[in-house]
């Protein structure tokens, strides 16, 4: 056994900072991934760039997870339950760097994100 | 018999696979990286396997939320490179050892273990980059793949243990399955990284060091490892490591690692290989 029944040992819920994909979190996010992972498909893609609106309101996105995915708030759409892998897809279609990503959830600046965080020595 | 020629981890970035596409092998950025994969590959030439058994999860690619299989075995004849958003990857598809998938369910099931069994799927960077690390980009890949899905993503998540043992099993079947191929086992994911929340871009340097050195002979206590503890030490998505046990699982108790690298960060993660051969 992993440990007490009444906590799961998987870790859910007990590592700061860190929102794992669990029930709570999936159920709460189901409307925003599975909007963004329709992005796998190309006619999906363009339909997004066509019209974001209609295109979010097409899989029923509350108006909060509207705001969070028109303004690429990335730390939002993850509170509100997307899922990185999911959401990603919204990056392919307005690209947007893995790293600039990961630094607006972390709360820092990119090049602060890049030298603290991951530890990258940048040149010049 | 079939034959375990080498166990093989390594890293999959999705990064990589870009790096690649665009023509990035040789910048300063990713040269060193790339540059650790070359013994690998002479490795690979030199010991020639016919099939390539990839241990990977996808990423939200093949599988959606809506099912979600904590355990899935390709079973196709082919296996075409999946469109994660930015259109297919053009890279060659992958050939399936299909009646050695077949075999592997059937041992599995008698194991106890009940995978979800694919007859169409598509793969994503989880499986082609390891590919594209070990073999590079040829015409046609030289060997023949049975894909092996593990679910790193939603919660709850395999065990460690449950791991080791599924390398167990997949030795067993190799090992009853009555030709002379010559079979490597990929485990691939991590090393240390996170994507998701406030502690996105953590990386642990020392522990993936201390995992690329210990992962070949002293692997007990990665087994013994509870998930909140790979979370912990390599971040959220570091956890994908768990499928390098299922490589380990397979191997001998006694290996040796030929080769090995360790670079920090190829993107945002991590990333490490090594190549393990039984003795024993
Ligand atoms: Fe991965």
């Amino acid at each position: 056994m992993d440990s007490a029944v009444s906590a799961p040992a998987d870790g859910t819920g007990t590592i700061p900072e860190t929102p794992l994909l669990d029930r709570k979190r999936n159920i709460a996010g189901y409307r925003i991934n599975k909007m963004a992972m329709a992005l796998s498909d190309q006619r999906n893609r363009e339909a997004f760039k066509a019209n974001e609106e209609a295109f979010l309101d097409s899989y029923g996105l509350t108006a909060e997870e509207k705001a969070a995915v028109k303004s690429r708030d990335w730390r939002e759409m993850v509170r509100l339950g997307g899922n990185l892998f999911f959401i990603l897809k919204i990056s392919a279609v307005d690209p947007v760097p893995i790293t600039q990503i990961g630094a607006a959830q972390a709360g820092m600046d990119h090049t602060e994100f890049l030298t603290e965080r991951l530890g990258k020595k940048l040149n010049g | 018999m079939a034959k375990i020629i080498g166990g093989l981890g390594t890293s999959h970035v999705p990064s990589i696979g870009v790096a690649l596409d665009r023509g990035l092998r040789d910048t300063p950025d990713w040269k060193p990286f790339f540059d650790g994969y070359v013994p690998a590959q002479q490795w690979m030439r030199d010991r020639r396997p016919d099939v390539a058994v990839v241990i990977f999860n996808d990423h939200g690619n093949a599988f959606f939320l809506d099912k979600v299989p904590t355990l899935a075995v390709g079973c196709a004849s082919s296996y075409r490179p999946i469109d994660e958003g930015w259109g297919p990857r053009d890279v060659p598809v992958f050939e399936g050892a299909e009646d050695f998938s077949w075999h592997f369910v059937d041992t599995l099931v008698e194991n106890h273990f009940d995978p979800l069994v694919c007859r169409e799927i598509d793969v994503d960077h989880g499986m082609q980059v390891p590919m594209e690390l070990f073999f590079g980009r040829p015409e046609a890949w030289p060997v023949k793949v049975v894909p092996v899905f593990v679910n790193t993503i939603q919660y709850p998540i395999p065990t460690p243990q449950r791991m080791w043992q599924l390398g167990k099993v997949l030795r067993a079947a190799i090992e009853s399955w009555p030709t002379d191929e010559r079979f490597v086992i990929m485990g691939t994911g991590g090393l240390s990284h996170q994507l998701q929340g406030s502690r996105a871009g953590f990386i642990n340097r020392d522990a993936d060091q201390a995992w690329i050195e210990e992962i070949g002979n002293d692997p007990q206590k990665y087994r013994e490892m509870m998930r909140e503890d790979y979370i912990r030490t390599f971040g959220s998505e570091g956890a994908e490591l768990i499928m390098w046990l299922v490589m380990r699982g397979a191997m001998d108790e006694r290996v040796e690692t030929v080769h090995k690298h360790y670079y920090a960060p190829a993107s945002t993660t991590g990333a490490g290989m090594v190549v393990l051969e039984n003795r024993g």
